[in-house]
């Protein structure tokens, strides 16, 4: 395909990152959960390249873990957010008039809300285990994906082609499955690319925060805010990384998903 | 008195960069078009017509290659520096696209965009730029023109924005207006306006106009000379009544004969299709489609010859007249039993939100319609055909009854509707649009054929492929993409989809609105043709009024939402082509 020319870097970024979390273990034995308390908070050297914690853990390897941490909660609440996304959309899209354009103006009332205060006050409200943040990632995270299919099927069902499927009796199950969603496949692939970024942003928020998955499970948010509380003493190496390795996946989603879009509007 | 021509073409070749070779699309063109003449350009989609237009004013791609002399007001346009010879065209040559939607700048007024312009090419003054355009759409009759030049593209109606283009091509006082088929997007009544406009304008500017379009009985009345042009080559030339009244050329005759006319013989197809320019051969270019063809003409590249007071490039030319009268030929109208009744319909729009102002589309609209009969539905746009037809179908609510083999269909719901709904099928005017682009061919058809209970995948393909004989293509087709299909192709996957619904009543949108002549030719052919066949009820809604005389029984005229007459087509054609009593704006008509 184009876009993985056109956006080359992104692409290499997000493989590099997916590559780095999966197979990074079996490539880096170290033990991200082994204590030695006598190489605690060492700058980089050969034997620990990214340092050690306060704890004397590697950091490499505990980068690695927190990755593996991050995308098995945010790709199973990217998916979650998707199925609800398209979803609802779809189900605005074939509502009559009135309860569609109800459907709407709820839409509109929870794109209003802003995301990281409901993410708290769940993440204060639920006992926090990984299925419950991802279920609250996921059902916080489709309300801009819902609005874009409802809009590409308000498109569509001008089409004549639309026409003339209801006109051979079809139904909206067979509308949707034959004609809506593979018409609106380049959309809803970028768009799902771009709720990954999502996800991850809203994880390492939330654990940033204190409030995603709980240690000794270490996602990169939490591991950034373990670092700030030393950066007292310049353990620039505890908040470095785990940084630069979200804002990577976010750009990595990001310019993806947008060289997609731009790819399906040509 | 011999004048220096407005254009003077002299061996004009054109080559387009295409699939990374330049294949020539115009070859060996030499025409000339004197100021205050109209010089048609006729010719089907292919034929090389709008490139060749487009290379006089050197707005080909990057890449083209023009060879030949091109003459403009006497200066030769081969010696000028390119700098200089953008600035001279765009002075001298006036441009007027098919869809003036797409020429305009929807962000500008019009106002302004005229006299940009204006400025631009002639320096003059903001002011002096907004006066002169003022005056130019006073000029092609924008009423109001001082107030209007400050509206918006969107804010004119279809006919008007291209007057206003007209008046933005006349902005600098060009000598020559290339006109590229300025009223394919109008209905007739708005068509025959332009091009009244276009006359009048070279008339009293001595204005030269090359005007191109696909449709020949329409320009031979509004033009002095014709042009005929096949497969990138002039092929006929001469004055424009003598073109229409004794063609010479073969393809000329062939293209007359496949325009449906009132009181003429129905269209008849022309077989095969007009070769890619990738596949030119030499010699006579229409001779594998002719039936006139023999050794010599496949052989020697013709030239134009003179015969009878004009040229063409046939080894054999007609000399017999093109034209089989037929007066009155209208079809006997079956007396089957009843198959639609409708009464009383009405289609309402509102307009804004809520309660806001209802217009009324449709009004009290009730007719019959008998199995194997065809109704031909025709008006001007915007009175309510095809609210009309969508109301029938059941796709727009409505007041009124429909009644389709008795059965009244608002009262059907769920899996009674549906079925009702399959009983009436749909073919629209753009064929293309009306095929999901992601569906091959024979998911289309297999779609149709699976919403009727064709469960066995096997069954469904060997019935798509009957279907697809059935209206004349090859089963080839079947795993094709809609993208790679021609428009005619396209016009019957569409139809066999139609028919895989086995319905009983069949619903035609303009069919061949978007279609070459000879590619509608055949489709009329076949639609008479499947309407013997299947008993189907027929409703076609249309502008052209030859077309509806080539299907329809009966004729509907359609005026605001009314049904103000209907009867019989032979009769009907005699009320609305022959009297006055009707406004130029009921005439849908192309006689």
């Amino acid at each position: 395909m184009d876009v993985f020319k056109s956006r080359l870097p992104a692409f290499f970024s997000l493989a590099l990152l997916i590559l780095f979390c999966a197979a990074g273990p079996f490539l880096w034995p170290a033990s991200p959960t082994r204590l030695n308390p006598d190489l605690a908070l060492a700058p980089p050297m050969w034997t620990h390249p990214v340092g050690t914690d306060e704890l004397g853990r590697d950091e490499l390897a505990r980068l690695m873990r927190g990755g593996r941490e991050t995308l098995e909660v945010a790709i199973p609440a990217t998916v979650l957010a998707f199925v609800l996304g398209v979803a609802y959309g779809l189900l605005a899209g074939f509502a009559p008039a009135f309860p569609s354009r109800l459907l709407m103006r709820v839409l509109d009332a929870l794109l209003a809300l802003p995301t990281l205060v409901v993410l708290l006050c769940g993440a204060s409200v639920l006992p926090l285990t990984e299925v419950s943040v991802c279920v609250l990632i996921g059902v916080t995270g489709w309300f801009g994906l819902a609005r874009l299919v409802r809009g590409e099927m308000v498109a569509l069902r001008q089409r004549e082609f639309v026409h003339a499927a209801w006109q051979l009796g079809a139904g909206p199950l067979h509308m949707a499955r034959v004609h809506f969603l593979p018409n609106m496949v380049a959309l809803l692939a970028a768009n799902g690319v771009f709720l990954l970024g999502d996800s991850v942003l809203s994880l390492s928020a939330l654990s940033f925060l204190g409030l995603g998955v709980s240690p000794p499970a270490a996602s990169w948010g939490s591991m950034l805010q373990s670092g700030i509380l030393l950066v007292d003493i310049g353990a620039w190496w505890l908040i470095l990384p785990p940084g630069l390795l979200i804002a990577a996946a976010l750009f990595g989603a990001a310019s993806l998903g947008g060289g997609m879009a731009r790819e399906a509007a040509r | 008195m011999i004048a220096t021509p407005a254009l003077a073409l002299t061996r004009v070749c054109v080559a387009l960069p295409r699939g990374g070779r330049l294949v020539p699309v115009v070859e060996d063109v030499s025409l000339s078009v004197a100021p205050g003449e109209i010089l048609a350009i006729v010719g089907e989609s292919g034929s090389g017509k709008t490139t060749l237009a487009l290379a006089i004013p050197r707005l080909l791609p990057p890449g083209a290659v023009v060879t030949g002399d091109i003459e403009l007001a006497g200066q030769k346009l081969g010696a000028m520096p390119a700098r200089s010879l953008r600035e001279f065209c765009g002075a001298k040559v006036g441009v007027v696209f098919q869809d003036p939607w797409a020429a305009l700048n929807p962000t500008m007024s019009v106002g302004a965009q005229i006299a940009e312009g204006i400025r631009l090419h002639l320096g003059a003054s903001r002011r002096a730029g907004w006066m002169r355009a003022v005056e130019l759409l006073d000029e092609v009759g924008i009423d109001d023109a001082r107030a209007r030049a400050a509206d918006y593209p969107h804010m004119f109606s279809g006919g008007m924005r291209q007057r206003v283009m007209i008046s933005a091509a006349l902005a600098c006082g060009p000598d020559l207006l290339i006109a590229d088929e300025p009223t394919s997007g109008l209905d007739a009544a708005l068509r025959e306006q332009i091009l009244e406009l276009l006359a009048r304008l070279r008339r009293e500017r001595r204005l030269a106009v090359l005007l191109i379009s696909h449709d020949i009985s329409l320009m031979a009345r509004h033009s002095d000379r014709a042009a005929v042009f096949y497969a990138g080559r002039c092929v006929e030339i001469g004055g424009a009544a003598e073109v229409m009244r004794a063609p010479l050329h073969r393809y000329t005759v062939a293209l007359l004969r496949a325009s449906p006319r009132v009181g003429v013989a129905p269209p008849a197809a022309i077989p095969g299709t007009m070769p890619e320019p990738e596949s030119f051969v030499p010699g006579c270019r229409f001779a594998p489609r002719c039936a006139h063809a023999a050794p010599p003409c496949d052989a020697v590249t013709p030239a134009l010859g003179e015969m009878a007071g004009h040229l063409s490039t046939c080894v054999f030319p007609c000399v017999d007249g093109a034209i089989v009268q037929s007066a009155g030929a209208t079809l006997p109208r079956p007396a089957g039993r009843e198959l639609l009744r409708v009464s009383k319909l009405s289609v309402w729009y509102r307009h804004g939100w809520g309660g806001g102002a209802a217009r009324a589309a449709v009004r009290d609209v009730s007719f019959t319609l008998a199995a194997g009969e065809c109704l031909g539905v025709v008006g001007a746009s915007g009175s309510g055909k095809t609210s009309l037809a969508r109301a029938v179908l059941q796709q727009v609510a409505h007041d009124g009854r429909v009644v389709l083999e008795g059965c009244d269909l608002a009262s059907l719901r769920g899996r009674a509707g549906r079925a009702a709904r399959r009983r009436m099928q749909l073919v629209f005017q753009a064929p293309a649009a009306s095929l999901d682009p992601v569906q091959s061919v024979g998911a289309a058809i297999g779609e149709a054929l699976l919403l009727g209970g064709w469960r066995d995948a096997r069954a469904r393909r060997d019935r798509a492929a009957a279907l697809l004989a059935q209206v004349g293509l090859a089963d080839s087709l079947l795993d094709r993409s809609p993208s790679t299909l021609s428009g005619g192709q396209a016009q019957r996957v569409a139809i066999a989809r139609a028919l895989a619904a086995e319905p009983v009543l069949l619903v035609l949108d303009e069919p061949t609105a978007s279609l070459d002549v000879s590619t509608a030719a055949g489709l009329l052919a076949l639609l008479r043709d499947l309407a013997g066949r299947h008993g189907l009820g027929y409703i076609v809604i249309t502008h052209d009024l030859a077309v509806a005389s080539v299907l329809a029984h009966r004729l509907a005229l359609m005026r605001d939402g009314r049904v103000v007459e209907i009867g019989e087509t032979a009769q009907m054609l005699r009320d609305i082509v022959g009297s006055t009593s009707f406004s130029p704006l009921d005439r849908p008509m192309d006689a």
